[in-house]
C-alpha cells in the first residue's frame, strides 16, 4: 500500500466510456499508453481497458461551475474512491455527455424555482408554493433567513427546507413581478 | 408537501402472511405487474417515489411480491415498467445520499443497480426497504416485512408529517388549554405571590383612575369665580399623594412580576437541565448541542420575557375594562364616541406590527451578519495577517457595514412614514371627544370637568387598547416555547434496568457475541462481530478510520446499544447491568482530554469526589504528573477552565489518566490516549498508561501502531468486521493486515524522523 498520490489524475475524453441502464452509469476505461496509474479498482480482462460496473460523479464546482473539474469515482468501493477527474465534460462524446448529463441530473436535485406563488408564514415556518424547473411544488423552511436561506451569489440564492433539500433562484431580479415581490419579503432583501 | 399515501398497519406477523399492500396502487401500476407475470395479490411491500426517472417530481413505485422485486414508473397514468428484479439474487442493498436525494441501490450478481431516486423527504421510507433487502439476503425470506412508512416524523395527534423534526407535535395541534394548565401547575409554588401581583394590579389600575375624578372636581368646584380655595390645597395634594401610591404601587408590581418570572423560569431551567443529564447519548446525537443550547437557555429567556409579557396583557386588560367603565358611566354618549376611532387605533397598531417589522428584522439580519464577520476577523487574524488579507477583509466589513447602513435607513424612513400615520389615529379620537364633548358642555350637558377628566382618560385607553392588538400572535409564541420545553422534559430517560445485576468482585472478561450494530440503522457499522477478552488481558485495536474502532467502545460503555448480538461483562449482559456499575467498572482516557472547571485535585478526583489528597498525590504521581503539578505556583489547588487552558496537551492527558487510575476500574479504554502529543510527552505518558494497565483488562485504540507492542493481543477491524487477530509478533510474521499497517506508518515514521532532524 503506498501513499494516496496528490497528484490529479485527469481522464481525457477519448478515454472514456459511459453507458447508463436504468439509473446505473457505468464506465469503461482505456488505460493511458504512457503508463499513468488510474486509482480504483480494476475488474478488465482485456488487458489496458477497465470497466466500472457503477460509478458516481461529483461537481467539483456545483454552483459556480457545473461544466468543469468532474469528479469520477467508483461506486463499488467503500470510500467511493475517485478513479479520476474529467476537466471540461462537455467536450465529451455526445453519447458520453449525454449519460453524464443525466446522471447529474439525477445527483443534483437542486429544483430552480421559476415563479413563487405563494409564501405562508406560521408558527416560525414559511409555507413556499412554487413552480421549479422539476415540477410544482409546495415546501416548508424554517422561518430563518440567517440559516436556511443562503445568499451563493449576487442575487443567487439558496432555499434550504426542512428535509434539507435545496431550491434554488438563480436570480431574484429575473423572476415576474409578484415572486419578487414575495421573496425580497420573505428573504428580508 | 406530496402527500404521502399511507399503508395500512397491522403487526408484523400479519402483514407476512396476508400482506394488503394493493390498497393505493394505482390501477394503470396493476396491470403492468399482471401482465409481466407479477403476483398482485401477494405483494408483500409498495412504496411510493416521488420522483420520475428523468429526475423531475413524478411518481415511481417499488413493489416487492413473493419472487420478484419490481420498479414501476407513472407518468400521465401510464405506467412502465423499469425493473424486474428476482428476490433470491439481491446479495445486498444499499441507500445513499445524493444532493436534495437519495438512491437505492441493490447489488445482484456482484453488479451494483440503481433501482430509483427519491427526494429527502422519503430518506426513511427507502432507508427501511434497503434494511428489509439486506436482512432478506442474510436472513432468507421468512424474516417479517416492516412498515416503510413506521414512525417517521408525524404529528402524534394529526399524522400530518411534522415540519420540525425536533417536535412530536404540530404547532396546528398544541393543546393550549393542557399547556396552560401545565404551566400554571409548575407555577403552584408562586401562586401566593401571584395573589399579591394580582392584587398589586388592580390597586395600580383603581390608582390611576382616580386622577381624572380628581381633576373634574378641580375643574368644576374649585377653579371658579366662586371657587373654594381651601379644596384646591386639598385636591392638589391628593393628586400628589396619589402619584405618590403610582410610584410604589408600580414598584411592588415591577419588582414581584421580576421575582417571580425569574425565580419560575430559572426553577424549569433546573429542570431540563437535570432531565437533559438523564437522557441517553444518542439523544444528543440527534440534537445538535446549538439546538439544545437555545432549548435550555434561550427558550427559558424568552419564557421569561413572555411571562413578564402576558401580565403586561392583563394589567392592560385591567385598565381597557376599568376605564372603559368609567368613561360610560360618565357619560354613556361620549363614551360611544370613544369607540367611533377605536378600529382605526387597532388597525394602526395591527399595520405597525406587520409594516415595520420586516424592516427591524432586516436590520437585525445585517446587524447579525456584520457581527458574524468581525466575529470571524477576530477569531482568525493571525491567518488574515499571515496570508496578507488585511484588504479583502476590509473591503467585505465595509461592504456589510453598507448593507447594515442600508438597512438602518429603511427602518427610519419607515418609521417616519407610519409614525405621523399612528400618532394621526390616535389623535383623531380625541377631536371627535373636543367636538362631541364641547357641544355637550355648551349644552350644559355635562360639566367641563366632565369634558377634561374625560379627554384624561382617553389617553389611558388608547394605549394599552393598541397593545392588545398583538396579544394572540404573543400568546401563540408562549404557548409555542412552552411546548418546546415540555417536550424536552417529556423525552423519555435512558432506561435503566429494573433488577441490575450486582456483584461484589468484577473479573473483567468482555465477550462481544454476534454484534452488529450502526448510529443509523441502515448503515451498519459493525458487522457480526465476535469476540472475547480475557480478565487482565491488554488488547490493541487497530484499523483504519471508520472501521468501527470507537464504536465498539461506545457500545461497551452503553452509550448505545446494539442492534442485534450481545455484549457481555463477566457473563452478565450489559443491559442488565445498571448504568452506574457499568461506569464503575469502566474508565476510559480519551483522545482529547477534557477538563472541566475547576482545580486539578477536582479534576483528578472527578470519579470518586471523597478521594483524600494522599490519594490525589499518589494517582498523580502513578500518571507522572505530579511533577509538573507541584511545579505550578498554585500547585494542585491550580483552576482550570472550560479548554483547560495553561496546560499543554500531554500535562492535561496526565491529569485525565491520573483521574482514570483514581477511579480504579476494572476494565480501562485507551482511546488513541497518546495521538496527539510529541514522542517525549507519549514516553511519559506511556510510563503512566503502564503502571495504569496493570492487573486490569485494558482495550488499547491507537494511531501509532509502536505503542501497542506490549499488547498482547491486536485486533484489526475491517468495516466493522474482524479482520485478523493475534499478538503482534505472530501478526508481523504472517504478514497479514497488521503487517501491512505497521509498514505503511513506518514509511511515515521515516519521514518523520528525517523531519525532525
Amino acid at each position: 500500500m503506498a501513499p494516496k498520490a496528490f497528484e490529479l489524475v485527469r481522464l481525457r475524453p477519448e478515454q472514456v466510456h459511459f453507458e447508463r441502464q436504468g439509473d446505473t452509469l457505468s464506465l469503461t476505461l482505456l488505460e493511458q499508453a504512457d503508463g499513468v496509474k488510474v486509482g480504483g479498482d480494476s475488474r478488465g480482462e482485456v488487458p489496458g481497458v477497465r470497466h466500472f460496473p457503477r460509478v458516481v460523479l461529483r461537481l467539483c464546482f456545483p454552483v459556480s461551475a457545473d461544466s468543469v473539474y468532474l469528479s469520477v469515482r467508483d461506486a463499488s468501493t467503500e470510500e467511493q474512491e475517485e478513479i479520476g477527474i474529467i476537466e471540461d465534460w462537455m467536450s465529451l462524446a455526445p453519447a458520453d455527455r449525454e449519460a453524464v448529463a443525466a446522471e447529474l441530473g439525477l445527483h443534483y436535485f437542486v429544483p430552480r424555482i421559476t415563479r413563487v406563488l405563494r409564501v405562508k408564514e406560521e408558527f416560525g415556518f414559511l409555507y413556499w408554493t412554487v413552480e421549479t424547473d422539476k415540477g410544482p411544488k409546495e415546501f416548508i423552511m424554517r422561518n430563518s433567513v440567517v440559516h436556511y436561506a443562503r445568499e451563493v451569489g449576487p442575487e443567487h440564492w439558496l432555499l434550504i427546507d426542512v428535509n434539507q433539500a435545496r431550491y434554488e433562484i438563480p436570480k431574484v431580479s429575473a423572476l415576474d413581478a409578484h415572486s419578487q415581490k414575495l421573496v425580497k419579503r420573505f428573504l428580508y432583501l | 408537501m406530496a402527500e404521502i399515501e399511507t399503508m395500512k398497519t397491522e403487526d408484523k406477523q400479519q402483514m407476512a402472511e396476508k400482506p394488503i399492500w394493493t390498497d393505493g396502487l394505482p390501477p394503470s401500476v396493476l396491470r403492468v405487474l399482471n401482465a409481466k407475470g407479477g403476483m398482485p395479490e401477494q405483494i408483500r411491500m409498495a412504496v411510493k417515489s416521488d420522483l420520475a426517472p428523468d429526475g423531475k417530481f413524478g411518481e415511481q413505485w417499488l413493489l416487492i411480491d413473493a419472487k420478484y422485486l419490481w420498479v414501476i414508473s407513472r407518468e400521465n397514468g401510464t405506467a412502465t415498467l423499469r425493473h424486474q428484479v428476482p428476490l433470491d439474487k439481491i446479495q445486498d442493498a444499499r441507500v445513499e445520499r445524493c444532493v436534495g436525494n437519495g438512491l437505492i441501490q441493490v447489488t445482484v450478481d456482484q453488479k451494483p443497480q440503481v433501482l430509483l431516486h427519491y427526494s429527502n423527504e422519503l430518506m426513511d421510507r427507502f432507508g427501511r426497504v434497503a434494511q428489509y433487502l439486506r436482512e432478506r439476503a442474510l436472513s432468507g425470506p421468512d424474516i417479517p416485512v416492516p412498515n416503510p412508512d413506521a414512525d417517521s416524523h408525524r404529528c402524534l395527534v394529526c399524522a400530518r408529517l411534522l415540519v420540525d423534526p425536533s417536535a412530536k407535535v404540530c404547532p396546528h395541534c398544541i393543546q393550549k388549554g393542557k399547556i396552560l394548565k401545565r404551566l400554571i401547575g409548575l407555577a403552584r409554588p408562586y401562586w401566593g405571590q401571584i395573589g399579591v401581583i394580582v392584587v398589586l394590579m388592580l390597586a395600580g389600575v383603581l390608582i390611576d383612575l382616580l386622577p381624572p375624578y380628581l381633576t373634574r372636581i378641580l375643574i368644576d368646584d374649585v377653579l371658579r369665580a366662586e371657587g373654594n380655595r381651601s379644596l384646591l390645597l386639598w385636591l392638589v395634594g391628593g393628586l400628589l399623594g396619589i402619584q405618590v401610591a403610582r410610584v410604589i404601587v408600580t414598584i411592588l408590581t415591577n419588582w414581584s412580576t421580576v421575582n417571580v418570572s425569574t425565580r419560575f423560569t430559572s426553577e424549569i431551567r433546573d429542570r431540563l437541565f437535570s432531565h437533559l443529564k438523564r437522557l441517553p447519548i444518542d439523544y444528543f446525537d440527534k440534537n445538535q448541542t446549538g439546538r439544545l443550547l437555545t432549548r435550555v437557555n434561550q427558550d427559558t429567556a424568552e419564557l421569561q420575557g413572555l411571562v413578564s409579557q402576558m401580565t403586561t396583557f392583563a394589567l392592560n386588560i385591567l385598565l381597557v375594562i376599568g376605564i372603559g367603565a368609567v368613561l360610560f358611566s360618565m357619560s354613556p354618549s361620549l363614551g360611544l364616541y370613544v369607540l367611533i376611532p377605536t378600529p382605526l387605533v387597532m388597525a394602526a397598531a395591527y399595520f405597525y406590527y406587520r409594516y415595520m417589522r420586516p424592516h427591524f428584522e432586516r436590520f437585525w439580519i445585517a446587524r447579525w451578519r456584520l457581527n458574524a464577520m468581525l466575529n470571524t476577523f477576530l477569531a482568525g487574524v493571525r491567518v488574515v495577517k499571515a496570508f496578507a488579507q488585511e484588504e479583502q477583509e476590509e473591503a467585505r466589513y465595509h461592504n456589510r457595514n453598507q448593507r447594515l447602513l442600508q438597512s438602518r435607513l429603511q427602518v427610519d424612513q419607515a418609521w417616519s412614514k407610519f409614525y405621523p400615520l399612528i400618532s394621526f389615529a390616535f389623535g383623531a379620537g380625541g377631536l371627535i371627544i373636543w367636538y362631541a364633548g364641547g357641544q355637550a358642555v355648551l349644552a350644559k350637558r355635562i360639566t367641563l370637568g366632565t369634558l377634561m377628566a374625560f379627554l384624561g382618560y382617553l389617553g389611558m385607553f388608547y394605549g394599552p387598547l393598541s397593545n392588545l392588538t398583538h396579544i394572540s400572535q404573543a400568546l401563540n409564541h408562549f404557548l409555542t416555547i412552552s411546548q418546546r420545553i415540555f417536550e424536552m422534559l417529556d423525552e423519555e430517560p435512558q432506561k435503566e434496568v429494573s433488577n441490575p445485576v450486582r456483584r461484589a468482585k468484577v473479573g473483567g472478561r468482555i465477550e462481544f457475541d454476534h454484534v452488529t450494530f450502526g448510529y443509523d440503522p441502515y448503515y451498519p457499522v459493525i458487522r457480526d462481530l465476535t469476540l472475547t477478552i480475557e480478565p487482565g488481558e491488554m488488547v490493541g485495536i487497530v484499523g483504519h478510520s471508520g472501521a468501527g474502532k470507537t464504536t465498539l467502545i461506545n457500545l461497551l460503555c452503553r452509550f448505545y446499544d446494539v442492534t442485534s448480538g450481545s455484549i457481555r461483562i463477566d457473563g452478565v449482559d450489559v443491559r442488565d447491568l445498571s448504568m452506574e456499575e457499568i461506569r464503575k467498572q469502566i474508565g476510559i482516557v480519551l483522545q482529547t482530554p477534557f477538563l472541566f472547571r475547576g482545580t486539578l485535585a477536582e479534576n483528578i478526583a472527578y470519579g470518586k469526589p471523597d478521594a483524600t489528597r494522599e490519594e490525589i498525590i499518589r494517582a498523580a504521581k502513578a500518571a507522572n504528573a505530579h511533577d509538573f503539578i507541584t511545579r505550578l505556583p498554585e500547585g494542585y489547588d491550580t483552576i482550570v477552565g472550560e479548554g483547560g487552558t495553561g496546560l499543554s496537551g500531554g500535562e492535561m492527558q496526565r491529569i485525565s489518566i491520573a483521574r482514570a487510575i483514581l477511579h480504579d476500574p476494572r476494565i480501562l479504554i485507551l482511546d488513541e490516549a497518546t495521538s496527539s502529543v510529541d514522542t517525549e510527552t507519549e514516553r511519559q505518558i506511556q510510563e503512566a498508561l503502564e503502571t495504569l494497565v496493570k492487573g486490569r483488562t485494558t482495550i488499547a485504540i491507537a494511531h501509532r501502531l509502536s505503542t501497542l507492542y506490549n499488547a498482547d493481543r491486536i485486533i484489526v477491524l475491517n468495516h466493522g468486521k474482524l479482520e485478523e487477530q493475534g499478538p503482534p509478533q505472530k501478526l508481523m510474521e504472517s504478514k497479514g493486515a497488521f503487517y501491512h499497517l505497521v509498514q505503511l506508518q513506518s514509511q511515515f515514521a521515516r519521514l518523520d524522523g528525517v523531519a525532525t532532524l
